[in-house]
């Protein structure tokens, strides 16, 4: 829930970069923003998933469950 | 003779078709450009799509001989090859689902997606119409969207995916709103300047929105306002790392998993404890309603206004593919969760307003099609519904009789007469208190109409169940 917070404010320091509301129009593909926002969005989930993996190598050192028995109960 | 499938346009590498067998089985065929085939062929070859096929989640698919009269076919229609699918028998649409089905289906998706990723592959696209319910077990079907992943793309699909996946989703799960509605209207899903709309201030704290609604719908918004009416479009592209589209995905597949629209109680969800029948008569409706079912020879049935199952299983028992249909969510979704729990399930539960069932939509008015056109009957099932038809929905019951008709094929439906008391309670706050609803009219239309094979009285006569074969 802590790590969410924390994405959400990131999150909320690009909305602002971007916030300007206009209507759309005929000439522009709906979908040209994806690059932007998959960057931006795949960039924290790099961030998050690659924590993650670390602290699942770290854990199982330390002979704690493996991640695929954490992931399987999530 | 191919057939063309009306959806299947919209991917210019390929197409779907259909070829009716002389022993009346159809065949599904997809035809493929020089390019996609030659992709086609390497993906038959990879371990994670193999896999895919065994356990039942992507279509079974096989290429035939290429001396097949098929192939030739198809090469004179300028394609390079075929390959062939498993038959789907019965094809249904997200707009049609409940919501555990969208669910379970997106689920499906990102599945799938994660472990071609894993390989090295990607998959083009991300829309609930590649994905259909083999009873009630979701199945990939459009394996033409597997190609191989170019180094550090993107998830190309992410748009696609929230529009036709996770903003239906979310609009159920935070808002309480149906997605049938927006996602009948528009076959390419909600966008996210759309989906905003639905939601205020308080709900981006809900876990999803900030990222995923609103975040996109102001990139959406600045975009369209900088490069409106002669700006040049900007070329934009990005370099991925596999951990940020692996990453987004499984961040997609915590956020889908969290989803959650609970079952209400509503009347008819709790149909099997709360009907109106005593013990006897209960017994005596089961049996007739199975005895029609083994007698119709049907392969395909309808039950229509289906409540939780109860006599979609008794048909399950004779009719190879049962297609239980009720305008209540909650009781199609109790239906659906019991099923995908069941081991070959024949029944695929949908949810639909039997008073304005799904049409021939999309382009040309050809790219989705109606229930009748697209899943055929051979036999239809309408017990205690036609009361709901004529006094809740002001359909004649004779122009529900010519509808039923049309569909050619045998029919049990149960006639619910003025003094059952489930009638009295429908129309005790009506003024218009329909005089031509009687149980001697009822009788009179179904035999301008039908052949009466046999029929049944209940609850000392205040319900009277018909088994009916069209007239020759």
């Amino acid at each position: 829930m802590k790590l969410n917070r924390n994405v959400d404010i990131v999150i909320l320091f690009f909305i602002m970069l971007f916030a300007s509301t206009r209507p759309s129009f005929a000439y522009i593909d709906p979908g040209s923003g994806s690059v932007i926002i998959t960057t931006v969005l795949g960039v924290i989930a790099a961030a998050g998933y690659t924590m993650r993996k670390y602290f699942y190598r770290i854990r199982r050192f330390f002979g704690g469950r493996s991640r695929e028995d954490t992931e399987d109960k999530s | 003779m191919f057939e063309s499938v009306g959806g299947s346009f919209r991917d210019p590498s390929g197409r779907v078709y259909t070829v009716e067998q002389p022993d009346g089985r159809t065949r599904v065929l997809r035809v493929l450009d020089a390019p996609a085939f030659a992709t086609h062929t390497s993906l038959m070859d990879q371990e994670f799509f193999r896999r895919g096929m065994e356990d039942g989640r992507i279509v079974r698919t096989s290429m035939p001989s290429p001396d097949l009269p098929e192939t030739q076919e198809a090469r004179d229609l300028g394609w390079a090859g075929i390959v062939e699918h498993e038959t789907v028998p019965v094809i249904s649409y997200p707009y049609e689902w409940t919501f555990s089905m969208l669910k379970d289906a997106a689920l499906l998706q990102l599945d799938l997606f994660e472990a071609a990723m894993e390989a090295g592959w990607t998959l083009k696209d991300a829309t609930p119409y590649n994905i259909q319910f083999v009873g009630s077990r979701p199945v990939f079907i459009d394996t033409a969207s597997y190609v191989p992943r170019v180094s550090r793309e993107p998830w190309l699909a992410y748009r696609q995916f929230v529009s036709m996946f996770l903003y239906p989703l979310m609009l159920k799960a935070y808002r309480g709103i149906p997605f049938h509605g927006p996602m009948r209207a528009s076959l390419d899903g909600l966008s996210a300047t759309e989906m905003n709309r639905y939601f205020s201030a308080r709900d981006n704290i809900r876990p999803g929105v900030l990222s995923h609604v609103v975040f996109p719908a102001k990139v959406e918004a600045s975009i369209a306002s900088r490069e409106k009416d002669r700006a040049e479009a900007k070329k934009r592209s990005s370099s991925h790392s596999d951990a940020m589209v692996i990453g987004l995905v499984q961040s997609m597949k915590r956020l889908v998993n969290r989803l959650a629209s609970p079952i209400q109680h509503t009347e008819w969800s709790q149909y099997e404890t709360a009907h109106s029948y005593e013990k006897d008569d209960d017994e005596a409706k089961r049996r007739f309603v199975e005895k029609c079912a083994e007698d119709s020879g049907a392969a395909t049935a309808w039950d229509l206004g289906c409540n939780t199952g109860t006599y979609s299983h008794l048909c399950a028992r004779h009719v190879e593919h049962v297609v239980s249909v009720d305008g209540d969510h909650d009781a199609v979704e109790r239906l659906y969760l019991r099923e995908k729990e069941e081991k070959g399930s024949q029944i695929v539960p949908l949810f639909m307003d039997l008073a304005n069932m799904s049409p021939n939509h999309g382009f040309a008015g050809r790219e989705r099609t109606s229930l009748e056109e697209r899943a055929p009957p051979g036999l239809v099932v309408c017990l205690a519904l036609i009361h709901h038809l004529r006094i809740s929905a002001n359909i004649p019951c004779d122009r529900f009789l010519d509808w039923l008709a049309e569909r050619r094929c045998k029919v049990v439906i149960e006639f619910v007469d003025r003094t059952d008391e489930m009638v009295v309670k429908l129309l005790t706050n009506k003024k218009e208190q329909y005089a031509d609803y009687t149980m001697e009219t009822f009788v009179r239309q179904v035999s301008e109409r039908f052949v009466v094979l046999d029929r049944i009285t209940l609850k000392d006569g205040d319900r009277e169940v018909f088994y009916l074969a069209p007239k020759p």
